[in-house]
């Protein structure tokens, strides 16, 4: 005997309760969708944030800086508030392109059709394999993320001496924790010539417990039987391979990991959406929408973000574009190309309703540079649209730029 | 040294690799007292786990050879095994692929000595024929095996043990032997868990059999380790393979040669390359061999040394002669000891112990028949209770499964859509097996991208949950612990 | 114009400029601060020098439990050479369910001011 499989629907369906989902959800909300749900896999809400027990979060939502899991709980009482329909320990395993969410929980397994569906699903962490790095296959070695969540969440001592890879802020902030509880950290290392996270961060997180910071540098082989022993680290050349005879070997038991941040996007391909290779994120209008018609992207999933506040932005945007979608609105009509260019890395959105005046980029360069000029100009017309002046760029800080007049043509921003 | 009070066990079988828990459950059609001892934390945690699963025609090791003799009486019975035991397994087929013109000649040798030593289904296909069978393959001819197939060589292990232990065998897991006696007429076996007695012994310890042998006075055997290096793709790499494609072995190669390899989950393996070791215990990935395993397969196959890999793992064959010599080839050997009668010792079982585990089981148990009254157990139970994986399943099942039981539910690995259902059922198998990787061996959780970023956290909830102490969680056992303790002290 | 060695050099985290300080130091001992583009850097890299304070974040473990996890913060940042004696007083708090956000677990740490606060509620 079948068991009929619930088959429910709502407008906007938000998958992901993190800072970019929450928004999303409220966005929908507020918007005017009636039917609201909110679908987060981990038992609370609240996403990443939950482990970020550290303050700097809030600076532009809510004006002051707070902790992860404070910045979290305010946009959670806000949910709740409204009757958007939350489901935690719920998994999305698959979307359709016709917006049909396979959803799993302990509640049961049932199909959702949405009107729309904005993704918020955020982003895992880049691996020992994903980067190649020799040696044995020992226990020991974890992302920092998942270090962070059993300390900080399960209260775990996950070893007595840690050396970390990557000189991004979830390594320094995990320095400085491991430090806290005396676990012995040897070194922070980055393979490029400039750290990746905060400079505040190399001070607050390294600098205050004599922790060295070596760049140009990586890790090049990890050894012990069962649990790390050591690590090889050795520096590397302009081409980011390891030079022979500069490696050293560091006794250690962990090796922490905080080489990159991959939006997940299994489920956008699962519906059929285009990913753009630049920023491992779906390929957005200015509304947020993705190529599959009324799916939505937002925060981590659509492009890394380094100051959660601004993943909310994105979520309470796509969150009011996906309840218009939901609603009837359609866009349509003609839209132009916009490209990265030399020292940008890429731009979002990558595709513009053309005749739109006023739209705003996000953009991330590649290398640092100082007192530059960025422009947004027409690809093959060379026409400047907005032009602005940037004391300082960095890698790891998104920038904006906007555009007064309509835009007419494809485009690229540019940055030396 | 006196046997502590188990019982006298009628055959105790060292190794619980392929061969010894096929061996297991050979011995466990007839009324016997059997015992497994394994000095890891789980099954398969030897060469068995580091191969590319690959069910071997038999037509790549020489005619008349015992190798050849038990690959291909192995064969009909592995696919039959894997059937009745449930285990996920496909008859893909292979080729053999001549990248230079005077291969050809090679193939026709492989074909050759494949017709003679009885193998079916071999045909040498050109070119177009090739891209028919293979569409990712390239190349003028090749050999085509219709029979060689794909199998999981931990859950084919696993499951022939599970077999034997639900028709009575014991299984011991984190005894390894350290010392062999002989009284009256019996081998006492010290380990960790105890000393057990037995009439009659199998040695099938892998890499380490020779060292067994010599605890027990055995001193006629040496196993030179040789490391073979493999790397596996992204499911979602680009690249769909649907058979293995192997070059033609070159002539100074240890190994088979570098070859590509399909999972059944749609990963693709990489390898194994062929590296003589000094230590037994090296399975470390190397950066030359990477490198290697890259552009050798970028030649056999465009594009594959682009494509994302996952993970990285190695195996170590364990050879009978020194593989930095010249001639490689060396025949398994399996044989009772003239000095110590009933004991019987399998050494050097590399490819294709695999898919001669079960010829080989059923040789053992022949041997050990000679002197053993063996009777048949009429009640004996083949199969075992086997339950598909939620990924697997339709939606009807799974809203079944869930309504059943909430476990099945609860997401533990978002790669893989492992749920607490099969995570708990996995650590509950009958040979308490509950570390990480025994986890991950039986429901794939912490197989996919993410190689346990997500699931790691979550299995150590659970891990708890099913009683372990955190200080005892660990990755594969003894000192692969994950944590030393609790931060701030709790309760 | 340098007057003496470099002490110290750091950004300034106070606008999105981020001049690069130099803090210098002259024989008489004096200090002095190089690279600011306005008059806010001076007491910013002078403060970082001579009293850095800091914040600090962890969690600690609900009392009759050795996994359930409150996580805390200062209410203010406090000299950093106080960082691990207020992190001995928070490894010893064990607070009693239920526990709001914002609820202050420990008052004025070693005399700061600086209260440690929960930062999440759990019931």
């Amino acid at each position: 005997m079948s068991a009929a499989i619930p088959r429910q629907s709502c407008d906007v369906a938000v998958i992901g309760g993190g800072p970019a989902g929450l928004a999303a959800a409220l966005g929908a909300r507020r918007a005017g969708a009636s039917k609201v749900l909110l679908v987060e896999r981990e038992k609370a809400l609240g996403g990443i944030l939950n482990q970020c027990v550290h303050d700097g979060f809030g600076l532009f939502l809510y004006k002051e800086t707070i902790s992860g899991p404070e910045y979290a709980e305010r946009l959670i009482e806000d949910v709740v508030k409204e009757p958007i329909r939350v489901e935690t320990g719920a998994m999305v395993l698959d979307l359709s392109a016709e917006r049909v969410l396979r959803i799993n929980s302990r509640a049961g397994y049932r199909l959702v059709e949405a009107g729309a569906v904005v993704l918020a699903m955020g982003c895992r962490e880049r691996t020992r394999d994903q980067i190649e790095i020799p040696g044995t296959r020992p226990a020991g070695v974890l992302t920092a993320g998942s270090a962070q969540n059993l300390v900080n969440l399960q209260n775990l001592r996950i070893g007595r001496e840690a050396v970390i890879l990557g000189s991004g802020d979830i390594g320094l902030i995990m320095a400085r924790r491991l430090a806290f509880e005396g676990i012995a950290v040897k070194g922070v290392f980055e393979i490029l010539p400039w750290v990746s996270g905060l400079e505040r961060n190399v001070r607050q997180c390294l600098l205050d417990f004599g922790i060295p910071l070596e760049l140009r540098s990586t890790v090049v082989e990890i050894r012990g039987r069962d649990r790390v022993e050591s690590v090889v680290v050795a520096e590397v050349d302009e081409k980011l391979a390891p030079v022979a005879g500069t490696e050293r070997i560091i006794p250690c038991d962990t090796l922490l990991l905080s080489v990159g941040l991959i939006p997940e996007n299994e489920l956008a391909r699962r519906a059929g959406v285009e990913l753009s290779p630049l920023t491992g994120g779906a390929v957005v209008d200015e509304t947020l929408m993705t190529s599959t018609p009324g799916v939505f992207s937002c925060g981590n999933v659509l492009h890394i973000h380094d100051v959660a506040d601004w993943a909310s932005f994105e979520g309470f945007a796509a969150g009011e574009r996906a309840a218009r979608y939901a609603a009837g609105e359609r866009g349509g009509g003609e839209t132009v190309s916009v490209s990265a260019a030399s020292n940008v890395r890429y731009a979002l959105p990558q595709r513009v309703s053309r005749g739109l005046a006023g739209v705003e980029w996000s953009f991330r360069v590649r290398r640092p540079v100082r007192d530059a000029v960025v422009e947004v100009k027409g690809r093959t017309s060379g026409r400047v649209y907005a032009r602005r002046k940037f004391p300082r760029l960095l890698p790891s800080e998104l920038q904006k730029i906007k555009v007064g007049p309509a835009v007419e043509e494809d485009l690229e921003v540019v940055s030396p | 040294m006196s046997a502590d009070r188990h019982p006298v066990y009628d055959v105790a079988v060292i190794g619980g690799g392929v061969v010894g828990c096929a061996v297991l459950r050979e011995l466990s059609r007839y009324e016997l007292k059997l015992l497994l001892l394994e000095k890891a934390s789980d099954l398969a945690e030897g060469i068995s786990k580091g191969n590319s699963g690959v069910i071997h025609a038999g037509f790549n090791v020489p005619t008349r050879s015992l190798k050849a003799r038990t690959n291909v009486a192995g064969l009909k019975l592995v696919y039959e095994l894997a059937e009745t035991l449930g285990v996920p397994h496909r008859k893909t087929g292979k080729l053999v692929v001549a990248l230079a013109d005077e291969d050809r000649r090679r193939l026709e040798e492989l074909k050759s000595q494949g017709d003679r030593s009885g193998v079916a289904g071999l045909e040498i296909v050109d070119e177009a024929a090739i891209r028919r069978l293979e569409p990712l393959a390239r190349a003028r001819w090749a050999l085509y095996s219709s029979h060689t197939g794909i199998i999981s060589p931990y859950e084919f292990t696993i499951a022939l043990a599970e077999c034997a232990a639900q028709n009575g065998a014991e299984v011991r897991l984190e005894a390894g032997v350290e010392a062999v006696a002989f009284e009256g007429g019996l081998f006492r076996l010290s380990t960790p868990q105890g000393t057990f007695a037995a009439r009659r012994v199998v040695n099938s310890a892998g890499l380490f059999a020779d060292e067994v042998a010599r605890l027990a006075g055995i001193d006629a055997y040496r196993v030179f380790p040789c490391r073979g290096e493999y790397l596996i793709t992204d499911k979602d790499c680009g690249l769909r393979l649907g058979m293995p494609v192997y070059p033609v072995p070159p002539r100074d190669d240890p190994g088979l040669g570098i070859h590509v390899t399909p999972t059944l989950e749609g990963n693709i393996i990489l390898g194994p390359s062929a590296e003589p070791i000094e230590d037994k215990f090296d399975a470390a990935s190397t950066r030359p061999v990477m490198a290697r395993l890259k552009a050798e397969a970028g030649r056999l196959m465009p594009g594959l040394d682009r494509v994302s890999y996952i993970h990285s793992y190695t195996g170590i064959r364990p050879k009978l002669v020194d593989p930095r010599g010249g001639d490689t080839f060396a025949d398994f050997v399996v044989e009772e000891s003239p000095r110590r009668p009933g004991w019987v010792n399998l050494v050097g079982i590399e490819s294709p112990g695999l898919t001669a585990a079960p010829a080989l089981a059923e040789m053992v148990v022949a041997m050990l028949g000679v002197r053993l009254d063996l009777r048949l157990k009429p009640e004996f139970n083949p199969e075992r209770p086997v339950r598909r994986r939620f990924a697997a399943l339709d939606d009807d099942k799974r809203s079944r499964r869930v309504a059943g039981n909430a476990d099945w539910g609860e997401m533990v690995c978002r790669c893989e859509h492992v749920t607490r259902a099969e995570v708990v059922e996995a650590l509950r198998n009958p040979f308490g097996a509950r570390t990480l990787d025994a986890v991950k061996r039986r429901t794939r959780c912490g197989m996919g991208r993410c190689q346990g970023g997500f699931c790691t956290p979550r299995l150590v909830e659970i891990l708890q949950d099913e009683g372990v102490p955190v200080e005892k969680i660990s990755k594969r056992g003894s000192d692969s612990r994950l944590f030393t303790g609790r931060i701030k002290g709790g309760t | 114009m340098s007057a003496g060695t470099v002490i110290d050099r750091l950004t300034c985290v106070l606008c999105p400029v981020g001049c690069a300080l130099a803090v210098l130091k002259d024989d008489a001992g004096e200090l002095q601060v190089e690279g600011n583009q306005c008059d806010k850097g001076v007491p910013f890299a002078l403060g970082e020098v001579l009293h850095p304070m800091r914040n600090l974040a962890t969690s600690v473990p609900v009392a009759g439990t050795a996994a359930r996890m409150v996580s805390v913060r200062l209410t203010a940042p406090v000299p950093r050479e106080l960082i691990f004696p207020i992190l001995a007083e928070i490894a010893r708090l064990r607070p009693q369910a239920p526990v709001r956000r914002g609820q202050v677990l420990l008052a004025n740490a070693l005399g700061t001011g600086a209260d440690v606060i929960a930062t999440r509620t759990v019931v």
